[in-house]
C-alpha cells in the first residue's frame, strides 16, 4: 500500500467517526439532544441565548439528511457547536486545551521511547542475567497496572507526602511571570508528575517490545557475520542489533499513540491538568454534549493523524513494505 | 497440556480470593453498604475499620460489595467479547472466501477506531447503567479476539482429521462444535482472561471519569467520590478511602493479566523460552 491509499483509508475511517458522532445521539433511545430543548426534561437549558444557539446548531426540526449536511459543513469550517456549561464555542475550548495534551503526550512519548530503546537493547544483550529478569518482571507489572493507580501513587508520594511538586494544574493559578523563562519553569514543574506517570505507563509495553525485537535480531545470521568481522561490541549492539529492532518499534508507534491519549485522559483527570482529558471529564460531569462530541472528534483526529504519520515513517524505514519497488 | 506456570497459580489464587469475598459479601461486610451507619468522614475505628465516606457509609462494606461489581463486569464483558470474537472470527476462518474478506475488513476498521474516545461517546449517550457499560466494552473489544480466532480456525480447518470428518459426511455445525471448538479451546481461555482484565480496567476507568452507573457502587465509583472531596490529599484520609479501592482494582487486573501471560506461554512454547 502506498501513501495515497493509506491516506484514503484514514480519511474513510475519519468519515465513519464523523458519522457515528452525528448519528449516535440522534438515533439512541432517550434523545439526549432533544431533551436539552424540552422544558419538561431535567437536562433543559434555561439560558435562552444558549438554547437558541443549540437549536440552530443541531437543527433537530429539519430532516435528517439536511442536519447531516449542515453538520459536515460546520465541521469543515471549524464549527463544533457551543458549550452549554460555558456558553463559548467548542472550537475555542479545544484550542485552549489541546496544546496541554500535546505537550504531555509528546513529552511522555519522547522519554518512554528513549528509555525503552536504551534499556530494551541492553536487557536483550544480557538476556538471562538478573538485571534482565528484573527489568522484564518490572515491565510486565508496569504494563498491566492501570494508569490512574500509578498516577495516584506518584501524586501521593511526591505531591502529598514529600511536597516536592505541585498537586494539580498546568501552572500556578493567577501567577504573573517576570520572564518567559520563569513561565517555562513553572509549566515544567507542573508537567513533571503527569508526564512521569504517562512515561511509566507506556514504558512497560515499549520495553518488552524492544527487548523481544532485539532478542530476535540477535539470532540472525548477519549478527554472527558482523561479530566474525571483529566489529567492536558497541557497533554490534547499537549499530546492528538496535537498528534492526527499530522497525517493529516504529510499527507499534501508532498503537502507542492511542495508548498515550487514553492514558492522558485519566492522568489529566487525576492531576487536574488543563488538557483535553480534563475538558472531557468536566463536560461529562455537566452533561455538556456539544463539548463531549467536539472533544471526541478532535481526539480521534489526533489519534488517526498519529497513526498515519507512524505508517509513513514505517514506509520510509522499511523498503519491504513498499510494493512495486517505488522508491519513497 | 503443559504444566501451568507460577503466574497462572498466583493469578488464580488472587481471583479465587476476590470471588470468595464477592460471594460471601453479606457475611463479611459489617454493614449494608448503602446504610448510613456512621457520621460522615469518620476516621478508622473499631466500628468502621476503614472509616466512613462523605455521607457516612461504611467504606469497608462498600469495598467488599464492590468486588461483586468488578467480577460481574469481568465475567459478563469478558464472555461477551469472546463470544462476539468467536462468532465473527470463527465464521470468517471457517467459511473463508468473500465472507472472510468482508468480516476481516470490518475487524480492521474497528481496530483502527480510537477506543477510549468511542467508549466515552457511547457511554455518554447510551446512559450509564452497568448493562450498558458491559455491552459497550464487549462491542469495542471483540475485534482483537476475532482476529486471533480466525487465524487459528483457518489452520485447524486444513488439518487431516477435520477434512476427513467432512469426507465422511459430517455437517458443518458438527465439525465446528466437535473438532474446531476443542482445538481452539486454550485460545478461548486466554481470550476470556485477557478480555476480562481489560473490562475490569475499563469499567473502573469509566466510573472514575463519571460515566459509570451512579447507583452501583463499584471500586471505580468509590475512587471518584474520594477524589471529589476537596483537599483529599491535604489530610491522610486518602489512605483508607482512595487507596483500598485503587489497590483492589489493580490487584484484580494484575491477577487476570498474569493468568493471561501464563496461558499465552502455554499456547506458544516459543514465547516461554523467550522470557527466560
Amino acid at each position: 500500500m502506498g501513501v495515497g491509499r493509506r491516506a484514503f483509508v484514514y480519511l474513510l475511517t475519519f468519515w465513519v467517526i464523523l458519522t457515528l458522532n452525528f448519528l449516535l445521539p440522534r438515533l439512541l433511545p432517550g434523545d439526549p439532544l432533544a431533551a436539552l430543548l424540552d422544558p419538561s426534561s431535567s437536562d433543559y437549558v434555561y439560558d435562552p441565548q444558549v438554547r437558541a444557539a443549540l437549536a440552530a446548531y443541531y437543527g433537530l426540526d429539519r430532516p435528517l439528511p439536511e442536519q447531516y449536511g449542515r453538520y459536515l459543513l460546520g465541521i469543515l469550517t471549524g464549527d463544533l457547536g457551543r458549550s452549554i456549561r460555558l456558553n463559548r464555542p467548542v472550537a475555542e475550548l479545544v484550542v485552549g486545551h489541546l496544546p496541554w495534551t500535546l505537550l504531555l503526550v509528546g513529552t511522555a512519548l519522547l522519554f518512554s521511547s528513549a528509555l525503552a530503546l536504551l534499556a530494551g537493547t541492553e536487557s536483550a544483550w544480557r538476556r538471562g542475567s538478573w538485571a534482565d529478569r528484573g527489568l522484564v518482571s518490572a515491565s510486565i507489572l508496569l504494563a498491566n497496572v492501570p494508569v490512574y493507580f500509578a498516577g495516584m501513587m506518584l501524586l501521593l508520594l511526591f505531591g502529598a507526602r514529600l511536597r516536592w511538586l505541585p498537586l494539580a494544574g498546568g501552572r500556578t493559578p493567577f501567577a504573573r511571570y517576570p520572564s518567559a523563562l520563569a513561565a517555562a519553569l513553572d509549566i515544567g514543574r507542573h508537567l513533571i508528575l503527569p508526564a512521569l506517570t504517562l512515561t511509566l505507563a507506556m514504558l512497560g509495553a515499549k520495553f518488552l517490545l524492544v527487548r523481544n525485537a532485539t532478542v530476535n535480531v540477535l539470532g540472525e545470521d548477519f549478527m554472527l557475520v558482523a561479530r566474525a568481522k571483529g566489529l567492536p561490541e558497541g557497533r554490534l549492539k547499537w549499530g546492528h542489533a538496535l537498528r534492526n529492532a527499530l522497525l517493529p518499534f516504529v510499527a507499534h508507534l501508532a498503537a502507542h499513540a492511542g495508548m498515550a491519549v487514553t492514558g492522558a485522559v485519566f492522568i489529566e483527570t487525576l492531576f487536574s491538568y488543563p488538557g483535553m482529558g480534563r475538558l472531557i471529564f468536566e463536560s461529562v460531569t455537566a452533561r455538556d454534549y456539544p463539548v463531549i462530541q467536539g472533544a471526541f472528534l478532535v481526539v480521534s483526529a489526533v489519534v488517526l493523524t498519529a497513526n498515519f504519520l507512524a505508517d509513513i515513517i514505517n514506509l520510509h524505514l522499511d523498503p519491504r513494505l513498499r510494493e512495486g519497488g517505488a522508491v519513497g | 497440556m503443559r504444566r501451568l506456570g507460577g503466574e497462572v497459580w498466583f493469578g488464580l489464587i488472587l481471583l479465587a480470593l476476590c470471588s470468595a469475598v464477592a460471594v460471601l459479601a453479606p457475611v463479611l461486610a459489617p454493614y449494608d453498604p448503602r446504610a448510613f451507619s456512621g457520621q460522615p468522614l469518620e476516621r478508622p475505628s473499631r466500628a468502621h475499620p476503614l472509616g466512613t465516606n462523605d455521607v457516612g457509609q461504611d467504606i469497608l462494606s462498600e469495598l467488599i460489595y464492590g468486588a461483586r461489581v468488578s467480577l460481574t463486569v469481568a465475567l459478563a464483558a469478558g464472555a461477551g467479547t469472546v463470544l462476539l470474537g468467536l462468532l465473527v472470527g470463527g465464521m470468517a476462518g471457517y467459511a473463508g472466501g468473500w465472507l472472510d474478506q468482508a468480516l476481516m475488513r470490518l475487524v480492521d476498521g474497528m481496530l483502527s477506531l480510537p477506543r477510549l474516545p468511542l467508549l466515552i461517546l457511547f457511554a455518554t449517550f447510551l446512559g450509564s447503567g452497568l448493562p450498558q457499560t458491559i455491552a459497550v466494552i464487549s462491542f469495542l473489544f471483540w475485534p482483537t479476539t476475532a482476529r486471533v480466532v480466525r487465524a487459528q480456525v483457518q489452520s485447524v480447518r486444513q488439518r487431516g482429521y477435520v477434512r476427513m470428518a467432512r469426507q465422511f459426511g459430517a455437517s458443518h455445525p458438527y465439525v465446528f462444535l466437535r473438532h474446531i471448538l476443542p482445538a481452539i479451546g486454550p485460545l478461548i481461555a486466554y481470550g476470556l482472561v485477557t478480555s476480562a482484565g481489560h473490562a475490569v480496567a475499563m469499567e473502573a476507568g469509566l466510573a472514575f471519569l463519571g460515566l459509570g452507573d451512579p447507583l452501583v457502587k463499584s471500586w471505580g465509583l468509590m475512587m471518584r467520590f474520594a477524589l471529589n472531596l476537596p483537599g483529599l490529599f491535604l489530610t491522610d484520609r486518602w489512605l483508607w478511602w482512595l487507596l483500598p479501592p485503587a489497590l483492589c482494582v489493580t490487584l484484580l487486573i494484575l491477577a487476570l493479566a498474569l493468568m493471561g501471560i501464563g496461558l499465552e506461554q502455554n499456547l506458544n512454547p516459543r514465547l516461554a523460552r523467550r522470557w527466560r
